[in-house]
């Protein structure tokens, strides 16, 4: 076997059939594409090319996923557009040249192909993928906010046209095996990799003459083709699709769209030009820096736990088997399932029967609904390590007790020493609390340093994040065995520090408080809405007012003050009161919130604010209601990490994003600082703060971060 | 009346208009947000005070479509109240859009409106649009036959030879190329760049450096097979019975090429001017437009231009620089002869055989290139005409101030 001179790719010949295989096995882990796969590709080409009697080209992997896409720190590097476009060009040329090599040319999918990758496979004549459930495919590009820049937006709606392509390209949507079969996003399916062999050799040996349908004479576009009536309405239905879901807050879908739509109308060469221009203007941009710092390299950093403890480094060797959860509410049932789904024993203990039986049947309902992967067997014994009981005893000897009660310093205590006896010896105890400070709730514990405070989101078997916060007490040892235990229900953690809210319960309160005291100073309540999602926000402040209940925020301000000190009262907060305690307005599940529901649907805001709300503000429109939302909840991350309850800036970033909805498209709060400008900032936040008072107040960090001239972050795009 | 004057004009270079040109791209609405940008840049254009926006255009289909004129003024960020209007008078959509904003500032309805015209021919098909002209219906009425038979036809009745298009074509090749390589068009032009304002063309990309009579007379006559073996020919004697055989003299050597451009120009009345501080170029003396037989088609420059004279109380002589567009080198050899005009003084800088024919565009581009001539010679009056489908002529002559 012959092989690359940079090594990436294995080369072999078999004369029988004349058949090449281009085996890529990059150095590293997994193919991806960087300038080692370019030569790689191109020198294999070339090689195969020379092989007299030349039949076909088979493109395989010799690593576990076919190519995972191009290198991220190329992109998030990438700040000159001259010279990334040129790049972009290269790479498009090079998978032209693969689909009109002259004979066919097969991707043998062993396994996932994303992005650059998926755009390689593309670029062959034939498709052919392993039915292993673990390989994926698809181009999920626009959620690092870029877009498919090697032909992917071309190849794939002249291929299955404009409504699949745009469903995958405009979500970024990544789909297993299976479902990539069924929507053509390959051709075949085979059971394993020989089967994938054999079935490419078969595919070439039958189409000598394959060439791409764009090539061909008389190729017709899948309907509607560009430039119809029929395509025109569909785009435009596609615009207003899109701006429903990102509230033109997102830059890569919108782009995408356009080049989907105006490449498509052009000859398949030129296509790929408009894609490569839009691709570059992306990938130069700010926001796909911001997003790929936060979503690509600080999410990979938390999962990884990078510079947290691990048990393998400090030599724990004691693991965790059995979990108990107290409390089987929403989050304590969600918990269980979510903990049994990985594999441990559960033990979910109650006191009232009624809570357990509704427990276990929401079990059963995200069984079926999020376990599809199981088979009936599967399924049944994924709910039967799920042991509901209203008896303590049957807690004893777990490994890890999860406290899910409510929220209450005394009754979280007296469950503590009611049942922290019960731990498995070495056994830690987490409560999961979205506020209250874990130090204090770790008084009635006999063991502070094995209790630490396990912060999750609801829905929890949605929401990837885990906000684990350590007391003044909690031990490393306990804190590196949840961070274990979270690896294992596969959730990606941040550590805080202790104090009232952590960090995530502090940014989400600032941000519904901000809207309430909007609206009460008279702001347009749909504007504010409005304001948020443009901001890039995943929900309207006032829409999660109504889903947290509006009662739960009224009770958590006086629970605030009572641990912060800090008086919070607000108008805002009058407003609450005055919708809970007057108006009955407690949220969706009451059906009266700060919108009105008909059958359970949302339909306005409630046309009763206008006489509950009588005051007028002096300046208002959305860009002012931008800055306050946004601003306020830029202003308490600082103080977090002012204050030491943020310690690592990817935390900020990765738990305000992941875990309350924090606008994507802008990184996260400190990137958001960091794009406005330090300086910018501190110098409308001073303002704020003497218009609205202390709580705009910019932390001391800020202030000698402004000074000096510093970022949270280095500046990667062109505008710095 | 008040008197209309021209203080900028911008234009795009013009790009081949096939899928291998430089604009094919380009969409055509971003070839005129391109124009119009560079207009307001240039001027320090206040746009709140363009009262309107003119454009021509004549395949109004598809991406050109639904009045781009609103919608690239729009994107390009010009004020609301800055209408758009798009019109279409064939091959003279450019010169008429200016006619039209200078008789809306002559008759005092209007103190400021841009006018040009945008064509991108490589993303827009010529006859996309299908209309009503080759209708049977219309056909009996009044007869209808391609442009490129009618411009046979008019060489065969004015005797016009192969020799002698080829000869004007390349001639007209040898001026661009001169005019463009010496930066005589720079002055005007815009490049077209891409959203990361990489460059995509800077010059006009269609004259031939390697054009000589030899080459040109290898290419086969373009609309003989159509007018002869198709019946094109016949149709014609409805109104010429006498001509029994035509003599089909146009290649693509020595006809407008196909090419996507977009222009256009400032134009105002003096008070405007002053209150913005914008210094007028030229007046503009006469804009007319008249018609003439539809079959012929081509010859409409003659009476346009005998039109504009009478309207501006000029003759002949008062002219000092013609532009002719060359839609095919018969129009401008009809031309040059009917009105015994000094071949130098046509055309300097050479036309649309070697730079192409951006159809709406044109009237606009080479007006501006009239009164670039103007200044570069330190002349004083140019008369711009364009020969139109259907029989028509629309001329206009300038005056610098």
């Amino acid at each position: 076997m012959d092989e690359t001179k940079n090594g990436a790719v294995k080369l072999s010949f078999d004369q029988d059939l004349g058949i090449a295989t281009l085996t890529f096995q990059m150095s590293g882990k997994a193919n991806m594409i960087n300038d080692e796969f370019g030569a790689g590709l191109a020198e294999a080409l070339a090689w195969a090319k020379a092989r007299p009697g030349l039949k076909g080209i088979i493109l395989a992997s010799g690593h576990k996923d076919f190519c995972v896409g191009t290198e991220i720190d190329i992109l998030y590097q990438a700040r000159d557009v001259e010279e990334l476009y040129r790049r972009v060009r290269a790479v498009q040329a090079a998978y032209r040249e693969i689909e009109t090599i002259g004979v066919p040319v097969v991707a043998a999918l062993t396994g996932s192909a994303l992005g650059g990758g998926y755009e390689l496979a593309l670029a062959c004549h034939r498709r052919i993928a392993i039915a292993d459930p673990r390989a994926q495919f698809g181009l999920p590009e626009v959620t690092l906010g870029v877009l498919p820049g090697a032909g992917g937006t071309q190849r794939l709606t002249r291929m299955l046209g404009f409504q699949v392509a745009a469903d995958f390209i405009l979500q970024g949507k990544v789909v297993r095996a299976a479902e990539a079969k069924e929507a053509w996003l390959v051709d075949e399916l085979c059971g394993d990799r020989e089967g994938v062999r054999d079935a490419a050799i078969a595919w070439i040996r039958s189409n000598p003459r394959a060439t791409q349908p764009w090539d061909r004479k008389g190729f017709t576009f899948p309907p509607p083709a560009p430039g119809t009536a029929d395509a025109r309405d569909m785009v435009l239905v596609g615009c207003g699709l899109l701006y429903q879901k990102t509230a033109g807050a997102f830059l890569a879908p919108q782009y995408a769209l356009s080049a989907m739509q105006e490449g498509c109308g052009l000859t398949f060469d030129r296509g790929l030009e408009v894609e490569a221009r839009y691709f570059t203007k992306l990938a130069c941009g700010g926001q796909a820096k911001d997003m790929i710092r936060t979503l690509w390299y600080h999410r990979t950093a938390a999962e990884k736990h990078e510079g947290l403890p691990s048990i393998e480094q400090l030599g724990i060797e004691q693991g965790i088997s059995t979990v108990g959860v107290l409390g089987a509410g929403m989050m304590g049932g969600a918990i269980a399932w979510i903990a049994a789904k990985s594999g441990y024993q559960v033990v979910l203990k109650d006191i009232r029967q009624d809570a357990l039986d509704a427990a276990m049947k929401h079990c059963e309902g995200l069984t079926s609904k999020r376990a599809r992967h199981l088979d009936e067997v599967g399924r049944r014994e994924l709910l039967a390590r799920i042991k509901p009981t209203l008896a303590n005893e049957e807690l004893k000897g777990s490994d890890l007790l999860i406290e899910a009660v409510f929220e209450d310093m005394d009754l979280k205590h007296r469950v503590t020493r009611e049942t922290e006896p019960l731990l498995a010896a070495g056994g830690i105890w987490a409560s999961n609390t979205s506020a209250l400070p874990i130090t204090p709730l770790a008084r009635a514990s006999q063991h502070p340093d094995r209790f630490i405070g396990m912060h999750f989101f609801s829905p929890v078997e949605q929401m990837v994040l885990l906000e684990l916060i350590v007391g003044r007490q909690t031990s490393d040892r306990t804190l590196a065995r949840a961070l274990a235990f979270c690896r294992q229900i596969k959730k990606t953690p941040i550590v805080v520090n202790d104090g009232y809210g952590f960090y995530t319960t502090r940014v989400f309160s600032a941000y519904l408080m901000e809207a309430a005291q909007l609206v009460a100073e008279g702001h347009n309540p749909a504007l504010i809405e409005w304001a948020a999602r443009s901001a890039g926000m995943v929900i309207g402040p006032l829409q999660v007012f109504d889903e947290v209940t509006l009662t739960l925020v009224r009770k958590a301000v006086p629970h605030g003050e009572k641990y912060t000190g800090r008086r919070l009262a607000s108008e805002g907060f009058e407003l609450l009161k005055t919708m809970v305690d007057d108006h009955k307005r407690y949220g969706r599940a009451a059906g009266a919130g700060f919108y009105e529901y008909v059958d359970g649907k949302r339909r306005h805001i409630w046309p009763g604010l206008g006489q509950v709300v009588r005051a007028t503000p002096e300046r208002s429109g959305i860009d002012l209601i931008i800055s306050r939302l946004m601003l306020a909840q830029c202003v308490e991350a600082a103080r977090a990490l002012d204050e030491g309850v943020i310690q690592r800036k990817r935390d900020a970033e990765v738990g305000a994003v992941f875990g309350i909805g924090f606008a994507p498209n802008t990184g996260g709060p400190l990137s958001y600082i960091d794009r406005r400008g330090i300086r910018t900032v501190v110098r409308e936040l001073e303002a704020l703060a003497r218009e609205q008072g202390d709580r705009y107040a910019p932390p001391p960090l800020l202030l000698s971060m402004a000074e000096k001239g510093e970022r949270f972050f280095e500046a990667v795009d062109q505008a710095g | 009346m008040a008197d209309a004057f021209i203080f900028d004009a911008v234009r795009t270079p013009r790009g081949i208009g096939k899928d291998r040109g430089s604009l094919y791209t380009v969409r055509p609405t971003d070839l005129l947000v391109t124009v119009l940008e560079a207009l307001r840049e240039r001027t320090a254009l206040d746009t709140k005070q363009v009262e309107d926006v003119v454009i021509g255009c004549v395949t109004q289909t598809g991406e050109q479509g639904t009045c781009i004129a609103r919608f690239a003024a729009l994107e390009a960020g010009y004020d609301y109240a800055a209408p758009g209007c798009t019109v279409n008078r064939f091959c003279a959509s450019g010169l008429q859009a200016v006619n039209q904003a200078a008789a809306q500032v002559a008759a005092g309805w209007a103190d400021l409106v841009v006018a040009g015209g945008v064509e991108s021919m490589s993303r827009v098909k010529m006859g996309s649009d299908v209309g009503a002209m080759f209708d049977p219906a219309t056909q009996w009425k009044i007869g209808s036959v391609p442009q490129g038979i009618s411009a046979d036809l008019l060489a065969t009745l004015r005797g016009i030879s192969r020799e002698d298009v080829d000869t004007y074509a390349l001639e007209s090749q040898r001026r661009a190329l001169r005019a463009r390589d010496s930066g005589k068009f720079d002055r005007s032009i815009v490049p077209v760049r891409d959203i990361n304002g990489l460059s995509i063309l800077e010059k006009d990309e269609y004259p031939r450096a390697d054009c000589s009579l030899a080459r040109l007379a290898e290419l086969k006559p373009s609309f003989e097979m159509l007018g002869r073996q198709f019946g094109m020919d016949t149709l014609t004697r409805k109104v010429y019975p006498h001509v029994d055989r035509i003599n089909h003299v146009h290649t693509p050597g020595n006809s407008s090429g196909l090419v996507d451009a977009a222009a256009v120009m400032l134009i105002g009345s003096k008070k405007k001017g002053r209150a913005l501080g914008l210094k007028p170029r030229a007046r503009i003396v006469a804009a007319v437009s008249t018609g003439d037989e539809p079959l012929l088609m081509l010859t409409g420059p003659l009476p346009a231009t005998r039109l504009a004279l009478k309207k501006a109380r000029m003759e002949l002589k008062d002219i000092d620089l013609f532009e002719v567009n060359e839609a095919f080198a018969a129009v401008a050899l009809t031309y040059l002869r009917e009105l015994g005009i000094d071949p130098e003084r046509m055309n300097a800088h050479g036309g649309a055989i070697a730079l192409g024919h951006p159809l709406g565009a044109t009237g606009a581009i080479i007006l501006n290139t009239a009164l670039d001539l103007l200044e570069e010679r330190n002349l004083s009056t140019a008369l711009t005409t364009l020969c139109i489908g259907g029989g028509m002529g629309t001329a206009t002559i300038i005056e610098r101030v």
